[in-house]
This record gives C-alpha cells, structure tokens and sequence, in this order.
C-alpha cells in the first residue's frame, strides 16, 4: 500500500483559497503528471501531501498514513519540491551526508545517488558553483537517497538540458516499471506527455480531471486525417459529397476533422483524387489541456454571470 | 523517530558550512583578544580583576550568537526548512536537535575559550591578578563556557521565531554592545535581569546585587528557554 490519497483537501492562505476541495488518488506503477497553469496549486498540494503545511480542511495520506506519522520518512517517500533548498556553501556531498543521517540511511547509497544522477564527478564541489540543472539533479538524489516506493517531483525537468530531460523521463519511466509510485508536476505539455500514463489536472485550486492520460486526450481531441494533393478542387468536391467538411492550411495541407483515415482514404482513391500524403493525426495532450481550460474558463464566466 | 541520528545529521550540517566553524573559532580569539586588551588597563577603583580577566567575553559572545544564529537561519533559505521536515516530520524533535547541535560545541569551545583568556589576561594582568583564588578562576572559566552556550541558543530560538539571521543579529548586536551598556549605567535592578548583565555576574569576583553568579545565570537560562520556546512554538506551528 503505497497510493497517494487525497482527501477533500482545501488550504486557505488569508481569503486566497489555494486548494479547493481537492479529491484525487495516486496509485503504483505508474507515472502520474500533475498539471495546471502556474498558481494552479500543485506545489501547494505537494506540500499539504508532504505535512510541511497545515490545511485547512481534508485530508493527505501516503499508505493510509499522514505523512508526519511516517517513521524515518526518507525511506518510503522522497521527494524534490525546491532545487534551491541545499545551501551553496556546502558541498552536493555533504548535503546529502546530512540529509541521510537524519534517517539513517548508509553512507553508501550517498554516492550511489550521486553517481545515477550524474554528480559524482562534482560531488565535492560546493553548491554554489553548481548550475540550475545540477541543482535539479542534486534535489532528485536527495528524492532518490532512501530507495523511497513513493516519489514527488515538482517541476524536475526545469533548468534540465536536452541531455538531462530525456534522462529524466527515462528515470520516471523506469521508476514507475520498478512499481513505485511516481507523481509529477509540470506545466509542460510535450514534456509531461513523453512520461505520463494517468494525468491530475488542476486549475485555481481545483480538480479539473484525474483520468489516464490516453483518456484524457482522446475525449476531448478528435483525431483528424491530413491530406496534401495536387488538385484541392477534386478533393473538396469528393469529401462535400460525403459530408465531410475540408479546411485549408496556409502551407497547402488540408485537414478532415471527425474522420477516420481509412474511410478518408478510401473515397478519395475511389474519386480519382490524387493524393501526395494522407495521414492521420492523432491530438496531443497540449490539445486537450487548451481545450479543457477554454471550457473551464467559459464555465467559471457563465457561474460569474448568474 | 530517534534523537541521535536527527543529531547527528544537524551536527553535520554545521559542520560542513565554512561560516559555522569560523564563528566558533573566533569566539576564543575575539574573546582572548578584547580580554588582554582590557586588562592592560587596570585604573578605576571598581576594578573587579576577574571581570578584568573575561571582559572579553562581551565581544566574545557576538560570535557565539552569530554561531548560533547562522545554524538556524540557513534553513529559512531557499527552501531548506522543508527539506528537513520532509526529513524529520517530528518538527520538535527537529528543533531540539538543532538546539543541542549548537549547544555542545559552543559548550566545548566555551571552556577552551575561559581556559585560554584565563591564561592570556592573568598574564597580562600579573600582581594584580594575584586575589583570584581557584575556586573563583574555576567559576569565571565554567561561567564563561555556559554564558556563551546560552547566548548562542538564545539567538537560535529568536532566529526561529523570526525566521531571519538579519532581523536576529539587528536586534541582539545592538541590544549587547550599545543598549546594555547604558542601561546598565543607569544602574537599577530591572537592567540587572537582562540576560547579559544577569549572566555575566559569574564572571565577576565581588558583585553588589541581589544575584550571585549562578542565580544570575539561571536568569540568563530562563530568557534562554523562553527564546527556545517562542522559536520552538513557531517551527511547529507555522507553514514551512
């Protein structure tokens, strides 16, 4: 038992409502991308789940358990909420030296963190001197020192070069085959597509969906077909008469939206259309996002209205 | 959660910042220093000589406090307090280790510190040193060690409470090198309860209050525990 469970979660600073009313579960063996626009409330969340803050209502547990009630925490959560929170004066080393010892976790697994996250050649460097990915990379030794089931990354990707981003999804992925449990915030789209399977959504403090991330993108992205030809009237002409309706793009490429591309195919070779290219597209999950924070933004107008 | 590895993993913390083991080492040169400088000059009929000898001990202290102010404050950067509850959840725990990471070096360093002045301003001193019976150098020497441990968490509990090495050091520099001093010319027995003044008694052969040194220690004690409080009472309640 090793599911993040929140419960009915709400944390108010002042009048601002941070988090509102939050329901969502985190189970093993996958990956789950946390989402939302800045300010959303993922780190807060984060947070209430790691017991570093009070909420104001509901509740956040690990295991069944709240997290302050966790005996030597760092050997069944870890977690990368700031990759600021190790001092510049002291060296990566040292840092995780101090951060294993409150758990009392062997020496040992203190470089063996740092050589899967590529620090073990700057080890003994100070902080300071590290740029923001190595930083980053510290923070997720620090996440990875105590073997945890359960790992929380907020933003892990940020400051990250190429190199460390596909390094960093193929440790998501790998961590979540190991069946822990894996979540990870991000406000980046692409990025949180190349690791999800399931996705939580928030949006101003609330649950806008917790669904599998093909689910998500499939019920609000039709998959439309692409075409380039070489004779658009041909092609307008066969697809009108079939009821489907054809768009122009500005680099001649037309789209079919609500189609499938083997029917598409089909009535077009029938026609005599001649055909360059025919492909189907599927929707991202940058289309989807948008698409859900339209409808949210239309809703929260049509509630400010009535 | 056990005591000892929160301990140890606070201790190494202070250990491995540069700025921590400068503060520590200052506190027997700064305090050595100010003492032989202090006991060259030995006019004034309330020559006390034991006073004469840890005079020191004033300027000593700020690198005592600025010890102990830099071990808390440095986890109210960047995030670092989170860090170490996400560590240890047991947010008391936490701060007591914290607390007993800054006390038993300053502790150690307090006494080389009262050995060493002791050493430095009886030479100084010479004749003039020659009153100062065993039991009253053995009284400056622990006196010396235990002001500075409690100065130190003195300052460590205001950090916590106002989460701040800046606010912390504004506040106690001023209060210490400036404030007390004239208060305490003023001469009157609140400024005598002030925990500097109250403290330092134990640092003195003869004294005209109604505190001897070890009740004036118990009162500097009494602000320490209740600075350790007010800062314990924050790390627990406040968001980290």
């Amino acid at each position: 038992m090793t599911s993040i469970d929140v419960r009915d979660l709400t944390k108010e600073y002042g009048t601002r409502r941070a988090v509102d009313h939050v329901t969502f579960g985190v189970r093993p063996g996958k990956v789950t991308g946390f989402l939302g626009p800045n300010g959303a409330g993922k780190s807060t969340t984060m947070r209430l789940v790691l017991g570093l803050d009070r909420p104001t209502s509901g509740t956040a547990t690990i295991g069944g358990r709240p997290y302050a009630a966790l005996t030597e925490p760092l050997r069944h959560v870890g977690a990368l909420l700031d990759a600021q929170a190790a001092h510049g004066s002291r060296t990566g080393r040292d840092h995780l030296r101090a951060l294993a010892a409150s758990n009392r976790i062997p020496a040992a697994r203190v470089d063996a963190v740092l050589e899967e996250t590529g620090l073990a050649s700057v080890a003994r460097r100070r902080v300071k001197t590290y740029s923001l990915g190595m930083r980053q990379r510290l923070g997720i030794a620090g996440a990875l020192l105590g073997d945890p089931e359960v790992v929380l990354l907020d933003e892990p990707s940020n400051g990250l070069d190429p190199e460390g981003i596909v390094w960093i999804r193929e440790l998501l992925r790998r961590l979540a085959t190991e069946g822990r449990t894996v979540l990870v915030s991000s406000h980046l789209m692409n990025e949180t597509a190349s690791f999800a399977d399931h996705l939580v959504v928030l949006g101003r403090g609330r649950l806008l969906a917790d669904t599998p991330m093909r689910d998500f993108i499939d019920a609000r992205v039709q998959p439309h077909v692409r075409i380039r030809t070489t004779d658009p009237g041909a092609l307008k002409n066969a697809l009108a008469r079939h009821g489907h309706d054809a768009v122009e793009h500005e680099d001649g490429h037309w789209t079919v939206a609500h189609a499938r591309v083997d029917e598409i195919g089909t009535l077009l070779s029938t026609a005599g259309v001649p055909i360059l290219e025919l492909a189907s597209a599927e929707g991202t999950l940058e289309e989807a996002y948008l698409d859900l924070t339209a409808a949210e933004t239309e809703f929260t107008a049509q509630n400010q209205e009535a | 959660m056990a005591f000892t590895p929160v301990f140890h993993s606070e201790w190494i913390k202070i250990r491995t910042l540069r700025s921590e083991i400068a503060a520590l080492a200052s506190i027997p040169a700064v305090t050595a220093l100010f003492s032989a400088l202090a006991s060259s000059d030995t006019g004034g009929d309330d020559f006390d000589p034991l006073f004469a000898v840890f005079f020191g001990v004033t300027f000593g202290q700020i690198a005592a406090i600025a010890f102990g102010t830099t071990a808390v404050s440095s986890e109210f950067q960047g995030g670092a307090l989170r860090l170490s509850l996400a560590a240890v959840p047991h947010r008391g725990r936490w701060f007591a280790a914290k607390a007993a990471a800054i006390a038993v070096p300053v502790l150690a360093v307090g006494l080389v510190t009262g050995l060493v002045t002791l050493m430095v301003g009886k030479a100084v001193l010479g004749t003039k040193a020659d009153g100062l019976d065993w039991a009253e150098q053995t009284r400056g020497v622990v006196g010396c060690a235990v002001y500075l441990t409690l100065m130190a968490l003195f300052a460590a509990g205001l950090t916590a409470l106002l989460r701040s090495g800046a606010a912390t050091l504004g506040i106690l520099i001023p209060f210490l090198l400036i404030v007390s001093f004239v208060i305490g010319d003023m001469s009157n027995n609140i400024a005598d309860l002030l925990p500097d003044r109250a403290g330092q008694v134990a640092l003195h052969e003869t004294w005209d209050g109604a505190m001897g040194p070890w009740t004036g220690l118990a009162v500097t004690a009494l602000w320490t525990a209740l600075a350790l409080a007010a800062g314990a009472w924050s790390v627990r309640r406040r968001d980290a």
